[in-house]
């Protein structure tokens, strides 16, 4: 019985999303929280948030859209703390003059997604760096898609995309200012910043 | 009728002499684009003297026995002189200039020696704005074209980059992280300082540029999900997005018919691009004769060639015809822009920890440091 109220609430409120409407529907029941094990039919709990597995925003060619609204668009905002030591050694490292995940990185970001996973209150800002072997304005560009790279990573291991915040630095903010490749490949990077709300 | 050989022979040599006089000409035109002018500055003192020394050696002419040209004069009150080609008794023309200050009156009267000379339009009363970075942050400045009177226009202590001009230089656009975790991009009025945010989307904001006619902005914004280029109106409405693909855009620039806009794609490797402002599809630059990225592209005012940079890391100042082919490659450095005269070129080049702005004469390759301030300079834009 229960497994079915719940099922026809995933219905409707999977309809009510495809159709873009974003007031809070009137006829559902509260859906109380879930404990144990997560289930395939479940996900959000009470807040009116989006399922994991139902991302709000369609995937486009070029990526997914980004947008901050509801309640990470609130922490993003507002008063939160941001941890640069939780997934230090979680940093994403890039070759040159690439932003695709290589498969070495890869169980960092799988890491960082078990994480979030257990985790219902934080959020996750990605920065995105080079080296100097640029123009400016061109690692501007590059540095935000490195960044976008991991965030299409997590988002493909169910991690809500409107959960992750991208920035990009280019060149300015260099690991290290050396002039070869040893410092260059520390500085083309991916670092990831556990955003918390206040306690 | 049998023409007599005797004149034959004169018909022949008057030939010959007639040839070998537009020959000359011809070669003279040419040494005279491509190779630096000989003259000499006599009787100016202090900031006059050094002022046209300066801006004469910018548009290639350097102070050479024996000259091809004099330029002589005062400066004691205000500035007046002559220019005379050598050999010649009346001077090309001989002017007094008043107003302004003694620096402003030897770049008037620069500007009409190089106007006589090279028959481009006056840029030694033009302004740049740049960036230039202090520790970990970075700031911008406006000063004139040779790096005098400076101003200092942040004071955020935050990261900016890229300066580019509103139009009549009533302002700036400019891309800064003052937000806490954001890149957004800018307005910044410059008579009275007022500021407002020009585009803050989620995601990236960057790499604005102002068309030629004013009436449009080209930026980069990430919102779609990967960094793509986006044209708006100047007042910030109308946004519509131009490219829709994965692979990132930067750099854009405009045409001088303000119809096109010519960008960086990174696909495969950094390339050379350009599209309708009205959107469809982007075509390639065909660029040949430099390899590896080419990026930072900056197009002509006069619409006739596209200045870019090619290398990474050791980057090369390039020009190619607008509609594609055989590039040049002119000297060391990167990210260049145009000055309003479509022959100098302002760029920046990476010298001992630290970047600095120089200014590129392009047909005679002729390199002038412009006045440093304190500080990592880069990023130049020319108020056009």
């Amino acid at each position: 019985m229960k497994n079915l109220s719940l099922f026809s609430v995933f219905i409707v409120s999977t309809a009510l999303l495809a159709s873009g409407c974003h007031r809070k529907p009137t006829s559902l029941t509260p859906i109380p929280p879930v404990e144990g094990p997560s289930s395939q039919t479940t996900g959000g709990v009470g807040s009116g948030a989006p399922l994991p597995s139902e991302p709000v925003v369609t995937a486009t060619p070029e990526g997914i859209p980004i947008s901050y609204a509801g309640k990470w668009g609130d922490l993003f905002n507002g008063v939160h703390n941001e941890d640069r030591d939780k997934f230090k050694a979680d940093t994403v490292y890039f070759d040159f003059d690439k932003s695709a995940i290589k498969p070495s990185e890869e169980g960092k970001l799988q890491d960082v997604a078990a994480y979030f996973k257990g985790n219902t209150t934080d959020a996750l800002i990605v920065e995105g760096h080079c080296d100097e072997r640029g123009t400016e304005k061109y690692n501007l560009s590059l540095g935000e898609r490195r960044a976008l790279a991991v965030r299409e990573y997590l988002a493909n291991l169910q991690m809500d995309p409107q959960r992750i915040k991208t920035i990009s630095y280019g060149f300015s903010r260099p690991v290290d200012p050396g002039h070869n490749e040893a410092a260059w490949k520390k500085n083309r990077r991916g670092e990831l910043v556990l955003v918390t709300p206040p306690k | 009728m049998k023409i007599p050989f005797k004149i034959v022979l004169a018909g022949i040599l008057l030939a010959a002499l007639s040839f070998q006089t537009r020959a000359q000409d011809v070669i003279q035109i040419t040494k005279q684009t491509t190779h630096l002018i000989p003259i000499s500055i006599t009787g100016f003192t202090g900031e006059a003297e050094s002022v046209l020394e300066f801006d004469l050696s910018v548009l290639g002419m350097e102070i050479k026995e024996p000259a091809d040209y004099i330029i002589s004069g005062k400066d004691d009150g205000r500035v007046e002189g002559s220019l005379t080609r050598a050999g010649m008794n009346q001077p090309i023309f001989l002017r007094a200039y008043a107003g302004g200050n003694t620096r402003s009156q030897a770049h008037a009267f620069a500007n009409d020696i190089v106007k006589e000379l090279r028959q481009t339009p006056p840029i030694f009363q033009t302004k740049i704005a740049f960036r230039v970075g202090r520790g970990g942050s970075s700031e911008i400045c406006v000063s004139d074209y040779d790096g005098y009177n400076p101003v200092v226009l942040t004071h955020d202590n935050a990261l900016v980059e890229a300066p580019s001009w509103l139009p009549g230089g009533r302002g700036l656009l400019y891309t800064s992280w003052m937000n806490r975790n954001t890149v957004q991009i800018y307005e910044h009025n410059l008579a009275t300082g007022a500021r407002k945010v020009f585009a803050g989307y989620p995601g990236l904001n960057c790499s604005a540029e102002v068309s030629p006619d004013g009436q449009k902005v080209a930026m980069i914004l990430s919102k779609s999900g990967s960094p793509n280029l986006y044209v708006c109106d100047l007042d910030g409405s109308h946004l519509k997005q131009l490219t829709h693909t994965r692979d990132e855009d930067s750099c854009p620039c405009w045409s001088s018919d303000s119809r096109e806009i010519c960008f960086v794609c990174r696909s495969g490797r950094a390339v050379l691009q350009k599209i309708s402002v009205n959107g469809g599809q982007a075509v390639p630059v065909h660029v040949s004769g430099v390899y590896g990225n080419l990026t930072a592209p900056d197009w002509s005012p006069d619409g006739s060639k596209i200045a870019f940079t090619s290398g990474s890391g050791n980057f090369w100042i390039c020009v190619v015809p607008a509609g594609g082919g055989e590039a040049e490659k002119l000297v060391a450095g990167e990210d260049p822009c145009w000055a309003p005269n479509s022959r100098t070129l302002i760029f920046t080049q990476r010298r001992n920890e630290k970047r600095v702005l120089c200014l590129l004469d392009a047909p005679t390759k002729h390199v002038k440091d412009v006045r440093q301030i304190s500080g990592s300079c880069s990023e130049p834009s020319w108020a056009r």
